[in-house]
Protein backbone atom coordinates (compact mmCIF):
# COMPACT_ATOMS: atom_id res chain seq x y z
CA UNK A 1 0.00 0.00 0.00
CA UNK A 2 1.36 3.39 -0.54
CA UNK A 3 2.19 5.47 2.54
CA UNK A 4 2.70 9.05 2.49
CA UNK A 5 4.13 12.61 4.04
CA UNK A 6 1.20 15.12 3.75
CA UNK A 7 3.24 18.16 4.30
CA UNK A 8 3.61 21.53 4.31
CA UNK A 9 6.98 21.93 5.64
CA UNK A 10 9.23 18.77 5.15
CA UNK A 11 10.52 19.75 2.01
CA UNK A 12 11.44 23.51 2.74
CA UNK A 13 14.79 23.32 3.75
CA UNK A 14 17.57 24.12 1.75
CA UNK A 15 19.10 21.60 -0.34
CA UNK A 16 22.67 20.34 0.56
CA UNK A 17 23.89 20.63 -2.48
CA UNK A 18 23.42 24.70 -1.86
CA UNK A 19 24.87 24.55 1.17
CA UNK A 20 27.88 22.27 1.21
CA UNK A 21 30.33 23.83 -0.85
CA UNK A 22 30.40 26.61 1.91
CA UNK A 23 31.40 24.31 4.06
CA UNK A 24 34.03 22.79 2.01
CA UNK A 25 35.43 26.42 0.91
CA UNK A 26 35.77 27.53 4.27
CA UNK A 27 37.55 24.69 5.88
CA UNK A 28 40.25 24.90 2.96
CA UNK A 29 40.30 28.56 3.80
CA UNK A 30 41.01 27.72 7.89
CA UNK A 31 43.89 26.23 6.11
CA UNK A 32 45.13 28.17 3.74
CA UNK A 33 45.28 30.54 6.57
CA UNK A 34 46.65 28.33 9.12
CA UNK A 35 49.20 27.25 6.81
CA UNK A 36 50.34 31.03 5.82
CA UNK A 37 50.41 32.15 9.69
CA UNK A 38 52.78 29.36 10.24
CA UNK A 39 55.10 31.10 7.63
CA UNK A 40 54.14 34.76 8.31
CA UNK A 41 54.61 34.14 12.15
CA UNK A 42 57.47 36.65 12.54
CA UNK A 43 55.11 39.42 10.50
CA UNK A 44 53.24 39.95 13.79
CA UNK A 45 56.13 41.47 15.66
CA UNK A 46 56.10 44.32 13.74
CA UNK A 47 53.11 46.56 12.36
CA UNK A 48 49.77 45.26 11.87
CA UNK A 49 49.50 47.22 8.25
CA UNK A 50 51.76 44.29 6.86
CA UNK A 51 51.14 42.19 3.20
CA UNK A 52 51.15 38.71 5.11
CA UNK A 53 49.23 39.99 8.14
CA UNK A 54 46.19 41.57 5.97
CA UNK A 55 45.93 38.25 3.34
CA UNK A 56 45.33 36.44 6.73
CA UNK A 57 43.13 38.67 7.84
CA UNK A 58 40.84 38.91 5.03
CA UNK A 59 41.05 34.86 4.37
CA UNK A 60 39.88 34.35 8.07
CA UNK A 61 36.93 36.88 7.42
CA UNK A 62 36.36 36.19 4.05
CA UNK A 63 37.10 32.64 3.15
CA UNK A 64 36.46 31.45 6.99
CA UNK A 65 34.28 32.84 8.56
CA UNK A 66 32.04 34.97 5.99
CA UNK A 67 31.84 31.75 4.34
CA UNK A 68 30.81 29.59 6.84
CA UNK A 69 28.34 32.00 7.77
CA UNK A 70 26.97 32.68 4.43
CA UNK A 71 26.59 28.47 3.47
CA UNK A 72 25.36 27.83 7.65
CA UNK A 73 22.26 30.59 7.33
CA UNK A 74 21.45 29.23 3.81
CA UNK A 75 20.65 26.25 5.53
CA UNK A 76 19.02 28.55 9.32
CA UNK A 77 17.58 31.29 7.93
CA UNK A 78 14.55 29.13 6.71
CA UNK A 79 14.36 28.02 10.59
CA UNK A 80 14.82 31.21 11.69
CA UNK A 81 12.67 33.21 9.64
CA UNK A 82 10.02 29.89 9.11
CA UNK A 83 9.93 30.42 4.90
CA UNK A 84 11.70 28.32 2.93
CA UNK A 85 15.22 30.06 0.91
CA UNK A 86 13.67 32.39 -1.89
CA UNK A 87 16.29 31.08 -4.55
CA UNK A 88 19.00 28.35 -3.77
CA UNK A 89 20.31 29.16 -7.33
CA UNK A 90 21.09 32.54 -6.62
CA UNK A 91 22.87 31.08 -3.43
CA UNK A 92 24.76 29.03 -5.68
CA UNK A 93 25.80 32.06 -7.80
CA UNK A 94 26.48 33.71 -4.18
CA UNK A 95 29.55 30.84 -3.56
CA UNK A 96 30.81 31.01 -7.33
CA UNK A 97 31.17 34.62 -7.09
CA UNK A 98 32.57 35.28 -3.62
CA UNK A 99 34.56 31.56 -4.53
CA UNK A 100 36.73 33.65 -7.01
CA UNK A 101 36.52 36.97 -5.69
CA UNK A 102 37.95 35.75 -2.20
CA UNK A 103 41.36 34.14 -3.50
CA UNK A 104 41.96 36.99 -5.92
CA UNK A 105 41.49 39.67 -3.48
CA UNK A 106 44.08 37.87 -1.04
CA UNK A 107 46.55 37.93 -3.92
CA UNK A 108 46.02 41.47 -4.34
CA UNK A 109 46.90 41.71 -0.12
CA UNK A 110 49.76 39.12 -0.80
CA UNK A 111 51.94 40.71 -3.29
CA UNK A 112 51.05 44.27 -2.03
CA UNK A 113 49.73 45.63 -4.81
CA UNK A 114 46.07 46.99 -5.38
CA UNK A 115 45.99 46.23 -8.98
CA UNK A 116 43.23 44.16 -11.29
CA UNK A 117 43.14 41.33 -9.28
CA UNK A 118 42.16 43.10 -5.30
CA UNK A 119 39.99 45.44 -7.33
CA UNK A 120 38.08 42.69 -9.57
CA UNK A 121 38.04 40.30 -6.25
CA UNK A 122 36.56 43.14 -4.42
CA UNK A 123 33.83 43.41 -7.39
CA UNK A 124 33.23 39.43 -7.56
CA UNK A 125 32.61 39.70 -3.68
CA UNK A 126 30.07 42.68 -3.72
CA UNK A 127 28.56 40.64 -6.47
CA UNK A 128 27.97 38.13 -3.94
CA UNK A 129 27.11 39.95 -1.04
CA UNK A 130 24.24 41.87 -2.85
CA UNK A 131 22.95 38.46 -4.17
CA UNK A 132 22.99 37.00 -0.66
CA UNK A 133 20.98 40.08 0.24
CA UNK A 134 18.59 40.25 -1.95
CA UNK A 135 17.55 36.18 -1.52
CA UNK A 136 17.34 36.98 2.56
CA UNK A 137 15.16 40.18 1.86
CA UNK A 138 12.39 38.12 -0.31
CA UNK A 139 12.62 35.18 1.48
CA UNK A 140 12.00 37.55 4.74
CA UNK A 141 9.41 39.40 2.89
CA UNK A 142 7.19 36.73 2.56
CA UNK A 143 7.65 35.83 6.35
CA UNK A 144 4.25 36.91 8.58
CA UNK A 145 5.68 37.08 12.01
CA UNK A 146 7.90 40.03 13.19
CA UNK A 147 11.40 37.73 14.44
CA UNK A 148 14.19 39.42 16.22
CA UNK A 149 16.58 36.76 14.83
CA UNK A 150 15.55 37.45 11.25
CA UNK A 151 15.74 41.29 12.62
CA UNK A 152 19.43 40.68 13.42
CA UNK A 153 20.37 38.13 10.16
CA UNK A 154 18.88 40.96 7.81
CA UNK A 155 21.01 44.19 9.72
CA UNK A 156 23.72 41.58 9.72
CA UNK A 157 24.33 41.43 5.89
CA UNK A 158 23.24 45.15 5.71
CA UNK A 159 26.47 45.82 7.64
CA UNK A 160 28.25 43.50 5.84
CA UNK A 161 27.31 44.89 2.71
CA UNK A 162 28.86 48.25 3.83
CA UNK A 163 31.54 46.81 5.13
CA UNK A 164 32.42 45.58 1.54
CA UNK A 165 31.64 48.58 -0.36
CA UNK A 166 34.14 50.75 2.02
CA UNK A 167 36.69 47.94 1.37
CA UNK A 168 36.22 48.39 -1.86
CA UNK A 169 36.38 51.88 -1.65
CA UNK A 170 39.91 51.41 0.21
CA UNK A 171 41.70 49.23 -2.34
CA UNK A 172 40.69 51.75 -4.98
CA UNK A 173 41.99 54.87 -2.61
CA UNK A 174 45.18 52.85 -2.80
CA UNK A 175 45.89 54.05 -6.54
CA UNK A 176 43.11 56.67 -7.40
CA UNK A 177 42.46 59.10 -3.84
CA UNK A 178 38.92 58.69 -3.72
CA UNK A 179 38.90 59.58 0.03
CA UNK A 180 40.03 62.38 1.83
CA UNK A 181 42.58 60.51 4.36
CA UNK A 182 44.44 57.47 3.38
CA UNK A 183 43.28 53.77 3.36
CA UNK A 184 45.01 52.85 6.86
CA UNK A 185 43.11 55.67 8.23
CA UNK A 186 40.00 54.26 7.55
CA UNK A 187 40.40 50.82 8.23
CA UNK A 188 39.14 50.71 12.05
CA UNK A 189 35.41 51.74 10.64
CA UNK A 190 36.30 48.81 7.99
CA UNK A 191 37.24 46.74 10.37
CA UNK A 192 34.52 47.67 12.78
CA UNK A 193 32.05 47.27 10.96
CA UNK A 194 32.75 43.78 9.40
CA UNK A 195 33.39 43.11 13.37
CA UNK A 196 30.75 44.14 15.41
CA UNK A 197 28.06 44.84 12.11
CA UNK A 198 28.45 41.42 10.28
CA UNK A 199 29.76 38.89 12.44
CA UNK A 200 29.12 39.90 16.04
CA UNK A 201 25.13 40.76 15.01
CA UNK A 202 24.66 37.68 12.96
CA UNK A 203 26.47 35.17 15.71
CA UNK A 204 23.84 37.16 18.35
CA UNK A 205 20.82 36.55 16.26
CA UNK A 206 21.45 32.75 15.20
CA UNK A 207 23.00 31.66 18.57
CA UNK A 208 19.97 33.27 20.44
CA UNK A 209 17.99 30.85 18.16
CA UNK A 210 20.33 27.46 18.16
CA UNK A 211 22.04 27.82 21.80
CA UNK A 212 18.80 27.25 23.63
CA UNK A 213 17.57 25.14 20.78
CA UNK A 214 20.34 22.65 21.15
CA UNK A 215 20.11 23.29 25.25
CA UNK A 216 16.22 22.58 24.99
CA UNK A 217 16.10 25.05 26.94
CA UNK A 218 13.09 26.83 29.10
CA UNK A 219 14.33 30.23 28.45
CA UNK A 220 13.05 32.53 26.42
CA UNK A 221 13.62 36.55 26.55
CA UNK A 222 12.22 38.49 23.22
CA UNK A 223 13.21 42.01 25.19
CA UNK A 224 16.58 41.38 25.89
CA UNK A 225 17.12 40.48 22.46
CA UNK A 226 15.92 43.89 21.27
CA UNK A 227 18.08 45.65 23.73
CA UNK A 228 20.95 43.59 22.81
CA UNK A 229 20.00 44.86 18.87
CA UNK A 230 19.82 48.20 19.74
CA UNK A 231 23.08 48.61 21.79
CA UNK A 232 24.94 47.21 19.32
CA UNK A 233 23.86 48.81 16.26
CA UNK A 234 23.47 52.37 17.70
CA UNK A 235 27.02 51.43 19.07
CA UNK A 236 28.49 51.32 15.76
CA UNK A 237 26.62 54.14 14.20
CA UNK A 238 27.95 55.95 17.40
CA UNK A 239 31.53 54.40 16.73
CA UNK A 240 31.22 55.88 13.05
CA UNK A 241 30.30 59.38 14.22
CA UNK A 242 32.80 59.79 16.58
CA UNK A 243 35.70 58.01 14.34
CA UNK A 244 34.80 59.94 11.58
CA UNK A 245 33.84 63.87 13.07
CA UNK A 246 34.97 63.94 16.08
CA UNK A 247 39.03 64.48 17.06
CA UNK A 248 38.38 63.80 21.07
CA UNK A 249 38.92 59.90 20.67
CA UNK A 250 37.49 59.91 24.55
CA UNK A 251 33.95 59.94 23.07
CA UNK A 252 35.15 56.31 21.53
CA UNK A 253 34.42 55.23 24.82
CA UNK A 254 31.08 55.83 24.52
CA UNK A 255 30.26 53.05 21.66
CA UNK A 256 32.50 50.85 23.34
CA UNK A 257 30.18 50.89 26.32
CA UNK A 258 27.46 50.39 24.60
CA UNK A 259 28.27 47.25 23.05
CA UNK A 260 29.96 45.79 26.00
CA UNK A 261 26.45 46.06 27.84
CA UNK A 262 25.17 44.25 24.50
CA UNK A 263 27.41 41.86 25.20
CA UNK A 264 26.92 41.45 28.81
CA UNK A 265 23.45 40.80 28.20
CA UNK A 266 23.48 38.36 25.14
CA UNK A 267 26.45 36.55 27.92
CA UNK A 268 23.48 36.50 30.21
CA UNK A 269 20.89 35.48 27.89
CA UNK A 270 23.45 32.27 27.18
CA UNK A 271 24.24 31.79 30.84
CA UNK A 272 20.13 31.58 31.46
CA UNK A 273 19.40 29.91 28.44
CA UNK A 274 22.14 26.73 30.04
CA UNK A 275 20.59 27.22 33.66
CA UNK A 276 17.44 26.63 32.45
CA UNK A 277 18.14 23.37 30.18
CA UNK A 278 15.89 20.36 29.68
CA UNK A 279 18.74 18.35 28.12
CA UNK A 280 21.51 18.11 30.83
CA UNK A 281 24.51 16.97 28.76
CA UNK A 282 26.13 19.53 27.12
CA UNK A 283 27.94 17.63 24.04
CA UNK A 284 32.10 18.88 22.95
CA UNK A 285 31.05 20.81 20.51
CA UNK A 286 28.34 22.38 22.04
CA UNK A 287 31.44 23.25 24.88
CA UNK A 288 33.21 25.24 22.32
CA UNK A 289 30.32 27.36 21.06
CA UNK A 290 29.65 28.29 24.55
CA UNK A 291 33.27 29.15 25.37
CA UNK A 292 32.95 31.25 22.07
CA UNK A 293 30.71 33.33 24.17
CA UNK A 294 33.08 33.79 26.30
CA UNK A 295 35.56 34.50 24.39
CA UNK A 296 33.57 37.61 22.93
CA UNK A 297 35.12 39.00 26.39
CA UNK A 298 38.43 38.90 25.25
CA UNK A 299 38.52 41.58 22.53
CA UNK A 300 36.91 43.98 24.33
CA UNK A 301 39.15 43.90 27.35
CA UNK A 302 42.37 44.58 24.07
CA UNK A 303 39.96 47.39 22.75
CA UNK A 304 39.62 49.16 26.33
CA UNK A 305 43.63 48.67 26.22
CA UNK A 306 43.99 50.27 22.32
CA UNK A 307 41.62 52.97 23.60
CA UNK A 308 43.45 54.27 26.29
CA UNK A 309 46.89 54.38 25.17
CA UNK A 310 45.15 56.16 22.10
CA UNK A 311 43.49 58.81 24.51
CA UNK A 312 46.16 59.08 27.56
CA UNK A 313 49.34 58.68 25.85
CA UNK A 314 51.43 59.15 22.47
CA UNK A 315 52.57 55.23 22.83
CA UNK A 316 52.32 52.87 20.02
CA UNK A 317 49.43 50.82 20.33
CA UNK A 318 49.87 48.69 17.23
CA UNK A 319 50.76 45.59 19.17
CA UNK A 320 47.47 45.60 20.93
CA UNK A 321 45.86 46.03 17.58
CA UNK A 322 47.87 42.97 16.43
CA UNK A 323 46.29 41.20 19.42
CA UNK A 324 42.58 42.68 18.87
CA UNK A 325 42.70 41.32 15.57
CA UNK A 326 43.82 37.85 16.64
CA UNK A 327 41.38 36.76 19.18
CA UNK A 328 38.79 38.35 17.43
CA UNK A 329 39.45 36.34 13.74
CA UNK A 330 41.44 33.09 15.73
CA UNK A 331 39.89 33.43 18.74
CA UNK A 332 35.41 34.44 18.87
CA UNK A 333 34.76 33.44 15.41
CA UNK A 334 37.22 30.42 14.92
CA UNK A 335 36.07 28.77 18.42
CA UNK A 336 32.24 29.32 17.51
CA UNK A 337 32.76 27.89 14.13
CA UNK A 338 34.88 24.91 15.19
CA UNK A 339 31.91 24.36 17.44
CA UNK A 340 29.09 24.58 15.16
CA UNK A 341 30.68 22.98 12.31
CA UNK A 342 29.64 19.94 14.80
CA UNK A 343 26.70 20.59 15.66
CA UNK A 344 24.99 21.17 11.94
CA UNK A 345 27.53 19.60 9.50
CA UNK A 346 27.10 15.57 10.60
CA UNK A 347 23.10 16.61 10.52
CA UNK A 348 23.02 17.76 6.93
CA UNK A 349 25.08 15.16 5.82
CA UNK A 350 22.68 12.71 7.67
CA UNK A 351 19.98 13.98 5.57
CA UNK A 352 21.69 13.73 2.90
CA UNK A 353 22.86 10.19 3.21
CA UNK A 354 20.14 8.68 5.36
CA UNK A 355 16.47 10.58 5.13
CA UNK A 356 14.93 7.67 3.15
CA UNK A 357 16.36 5.13 5.21
CA UNK A 358 15.64 5.98 8.66
CA UNK A 359 12.58 4.13 10.00
CA UNK A 360 13.57 1.46 7.55
CA UNK A 361 16.56 0.18 8.95
CA UNK A 362 19.28 1.20 11.75
CA UNK A 363 21.45 4.11 10.83
CA UNK A 364 24.18 5.66 12.47
CA UNK A 365 23.61 8.61 14.66
CA UNK A 366 24.81 11.72 13.08
CA UNK A 367 27.49 12.44 15.65
CA UNK A 368 28.85 9.21 14.63
CA UNK A 369 29.92 10.29 11.21
CA UNK A 370 32.74 12.43 12.33
CA UNK A 371 35.45 11.58 14.75
CA UNK A 372 35.13 12.76 18.29
CA UNK A 373 38.73 11.71 19.31
CA UNK A 374 39.85 13.89 16.60
CA UNK A 375 37.61 16.26 17.67
CA UNK A 376 38.97 16.43 21.11
CA UNK A 377 42.78 16.54 19.66
CA UNK A 378 41.36 19.71 17.66
CA UNK A 379 40.29 21.60 19.97
CA UNK A 380 43.06 20.82 22.20
CA UNK A 381 45.55 21.89 19.76
CA UNK A 382 43.33 24.90 18.81
CA UNK A 383 43.09 26.15 22.60
CA UNK A 384 47.06 26.11 23.12
CA UNK A 385 47.94 27.23 19.31
CA UNK A 386 45.73 30.42 20.30
CA UNK A 387 46.61 31.46 24.09
CA UNK A 388 50.40 31.03 22.81
CA UNK A 389 49.82 33.04 20.16
CA UNK A 390 48.35 35.54 22.51
CA UNK A 391 51.18 35.05 24.33
CA UNK A 392 53.92 34.89 21.94
CA UNK A 393 52.21 38.51 19.87
CA UNK A 394 52.42 40.45 23.65
CA UNK A 395 55.85 39.05 24.53
CA UNK A 396 56.64 39.26 20.48
CA UNK A 397 59.05 36.29 21.22
CA UNK A 398 59.08 34.92 17.75
CA UNK A 399 59.50 31.19 18.83
CA UNK A 400 56.26 31.27 20.22
CA UNK A 401 54.80 32.67 17.56
CA UNK A 402 55.83 30.08 15.28
CA UNK A 403 55.27 27.24 18.37
CA UNK A 404 51.50 28.42 18.23
CA UNK A 405 51.07 28.90 14.89
CA UNK A 406 52.16 25.14 14.40
CA UNK A 407 49.42 24.49 16.47
CA UNK A 408 46.91 25.88 15.26
CA UNK A 409 47.98 24.75 11.65
CA UNK A 410 47.75 21.20 13.43
CA UNK A 411 44.04 22.13 14.25
CA UNK A 412 43.51 23.31 10.74
CA UNK A 413 44.52 19.48 9.82
CA UNK A 414 42.31 17.42 12.14
CA UNK A 415 39.45 19.73 11.53
CA UNK A 416 39.38 19.73 7.79
CA UNK A 417 40.06 15.44 7.98
CA UNK A 418 36.71 15.23 10.02
CA UNK A 419 35.25 17.63 7.70
CA UNK A 420 36.53 15.44 5.15
CA UNK A 421 35.54 12.58 6.43
CA UNK A 422 31.98 14.03 6.28
CA UNK A 423 31.56 15.17 3.13
CA UNK A 424 32.46 11.71 1.99
CA UNK A 425 30.83 9.64 4.01
CA UNK A 426 28.69 6.57 2.54
CA UNK A 427 26.14 5.10 3.73
CA UNK A 428 26.86 2.67 6.34
CA UNK A 429 24.18 -0.07 7.91
CA UNK A 430 24.20 -0.27 11.26
CA UNK B 1 1.13 15.20 26.41
CA UNK B 2 -2.16 12.67 25.94
CA UNK B 3 -2.13 11.50 22.20
CA UNK B 4 -5.96 11.68 20.39
CA UNK B 5 -7.33 8.52 18.80
CA UNK B 6 -10.38 6.68 17.81
CA UNK B 7 -8.77 3.43 18.76
CA UNK B 8 -6.71 3.42 21.68
CA UNK B 9 -5.72 -0.44 21.64
CA UNK B 10 -4.35 0.12 17.71
CA UNK B 11 -2.99 3.62 18.85
CA UNK B 12 -1.01 1.49 21.89
CA UNK B 13 0.81 -0.29 18.98
CA UNK B 14 1.18 2.45 16.67
CA UNK B 15 2.82 4.26 19.65
CA UNK B 16 4.87 1.25 20.26
CA UNK B 17 6.28 1.41 16.69
CA UNK B 18 6.81 5.13 17.03
CA UNK B 19 9.07 4.93 19.79
CA UNK B 20 11.38 3.30 17.50
CA UNK B 21 11.28 6.48 15.89
CA UNK B 22 14.51 8.97 17.35
CA UNK B 23 15.21 13.00 16.73
CA UNK B 24 19.24 12.72 15.79
CA UNK B 25 19.79 15.82 17.62
CA UNK B 26 18.13 15.44 20.48
CA UNK B 27 18.13 11.45 20.94
CA UNK B 28 14.91 10.98 22.46
CA UNK B 29 11.97 9.23 20.66
CA UNK B 30 9.28 10.89 18.76
CA UNK B 31 6.21 9.76 21.37
CA UNK B 32 8.22 11.06 24.54
CA UNK B 33 9.72 14.37 22.85
CA UNK B 34 5.77 14.79 22.35
CA UNK B 35 5.97 15.55 18.62
CA UNK B 36 2.82 12.74 17.87
CA UNK B 37 -0.74 14.43 18.70
CA UNK B 38 -3.33 12.52 17.01
CA UNK B 39 -3.72 8.63 15.49
CA UNK B 40 -6.84 7.79 13.91
CA UNK B 41 -7.70 4.52 12.18
CA UNK B 42 -9.97 4.37 9.40
CA UNK B 43 -10.95 0.45 9.59
CA UNK B 44 -13.66 0.54 6.27
CA UNK B 45 -10.51 1.96 4.20
CA UNK B 46 -8.03 0.40 6.01
CA UNK B 47 -6.21 3.91 6.96
CA UNK B 48 -4.34 5.13 9.73
CA UNK B 49 -3.94 9.13 9.68
CA UNK B 50 -1.12 10.14 12.44
CA UNK B 51 -1.01 13.92 12.88
CA UNK B 52 2.48 14.95 14.31
CA UNK B 53 4.84 18.04 14.61
CA UNK B 54 8.44 19.08 14.55
CA UNK B 55 10.48 20.94 17.40
CA UNK B 56 10.28 23.74 15.02
CA UNK B 57 8.18 24.47 11.77
CA UNK B 58 11.29 24.31 9.35
CA UNK B 59 13.25 21.68 11.22
CA UNK B 60 16.19 20.43 9.12
CA UNK B 61 15.46 16.68 10.50
CA UNK B 62 11.77 17.23 9.81
CA UNK B 63 12.03 15.60 6.54
CA UNK B 64 13.66 12.01 8.39
CA UNK B 65 11.59 12.32 11.24
CA UNK B 66 8.37 12.64 9.31
CA UNK B 67 9.24 9.88 6.80
CA UNK B 68 10.80 7.29 9.80
CA UNK B 69 7.08 7.65 11.14
CA UNK B 70 5.52 6.63 8.19
CA UNK B 71 7.75 3.94 7.61
CA UNK B 72 7.55 2.48 11.42
CA UNK B 73 3.56 2.70 10.99
CA UNK B 74 3.94 1.30 7.50
CA UNK B 75 5.67 -2.08 8.86
CA UNK B 76 3.33 -2.45 11.79
CA UNK B 77 0.38 -2.29 10.51
CA UNK B 78 1.13 -3.98 6.92
CA UNK B 79 -1.05 -3.26 4.09
CA UNK B 80 -3.04 -0.18 5.57
CA UNK B 81 -2.55 2.78 3.69
CA UNK B 82 -0.34 5.27 6.49
CA UNK B 83 -0.78 9.16 6.35
CA UNK B 84 1.21 10.94 8.32
CA UNK B 85 0.23 14.76 8.63
CA UNK B 86 2.39 17.98 10.17
CA UNK B 87 0.33 19.91 12.62
CA UNK B 88 1.68 23.24 14.09
CA UNK B 89 -1.53 24.55 15.90
CA UNK B 90 -0.25 23.72 18.72
CA UNK B 91 3.51 24.65 18.03
CA UNK B 92 5.71 22.19 20.20
CA UNK B 93 7.14 23.47 23.34
CA UNK B 94 9.29 21.52 26.06
CA UNK B 95 5.95 20.93 28.28
CA UNK B 96 5.42 18.36 25.72
CA UNK B 97 8.11 16.09 26.74
CA UNK B 98 6.77 13.44 28.79
CA UNK B 99 7.89 12.26 32.26
CA UNK B 100 10.07 9.40 30.88
CA UNK B 101 11.58 12.10 28.07
CA UNK B 102 12.80 14.56 30.51
CA UNK B 103 14.45 11.90 32.99
CA UNK B 104 15.84 10.71 29.59
CA UNK B 105 17.33 14.26 28.87
CA UNK B 106 18.32 14.51 32.53
CA UNK B 107 20.69 11.31 32.48
CA UNK B 108 22.11 11.82 28.95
Amino acid sequence: MFGGVNDTATSNTTSHQVVLPFYGYASLAYLAATLLLAFSSNAFTGHYFHPHILTITHIMALGWGTMMILGASYQLVPVLIERKLYSPVMAQISFVLAGLGIPLLCYGFYIFNMGWPAQFGGWLILSSVLLYLINLAISMAKSQEENVHAFFVFTATLWLLATVVVGLLLVYNFTHPLLPRSSLDYLPVHAHLGIAGWFLLLVIGVGSRLIPMFLISKYSHTRILWWIYGLINGGLLSFIGFFLYSDNRVWLLVPTAAIAIGLLLFALFCYRSYMQRIRKKVDEPMQVSLLSVLMLFLPLVFLVVILLLLIFGPAGNTLYVSAYGFVILFGWITAIILGMTFKTLPFIIWNKVYHLLAGRQKTPNPKDLFNESVFKWMSLAYLAGFVLFCGGILLQNQIVLQAAAVLLLISSVLYNWNVIRLLLHKPAVV
Amino acid sequence: MNVITNNQLKATVALAALQEVVDPEIGLNIVDLGLVYQIDFDEANRKLYCTMTLTTQFCPMGESITHAAAEALKACFAGDDVIVELRFDPPWNHEMISEAGREFLNNK
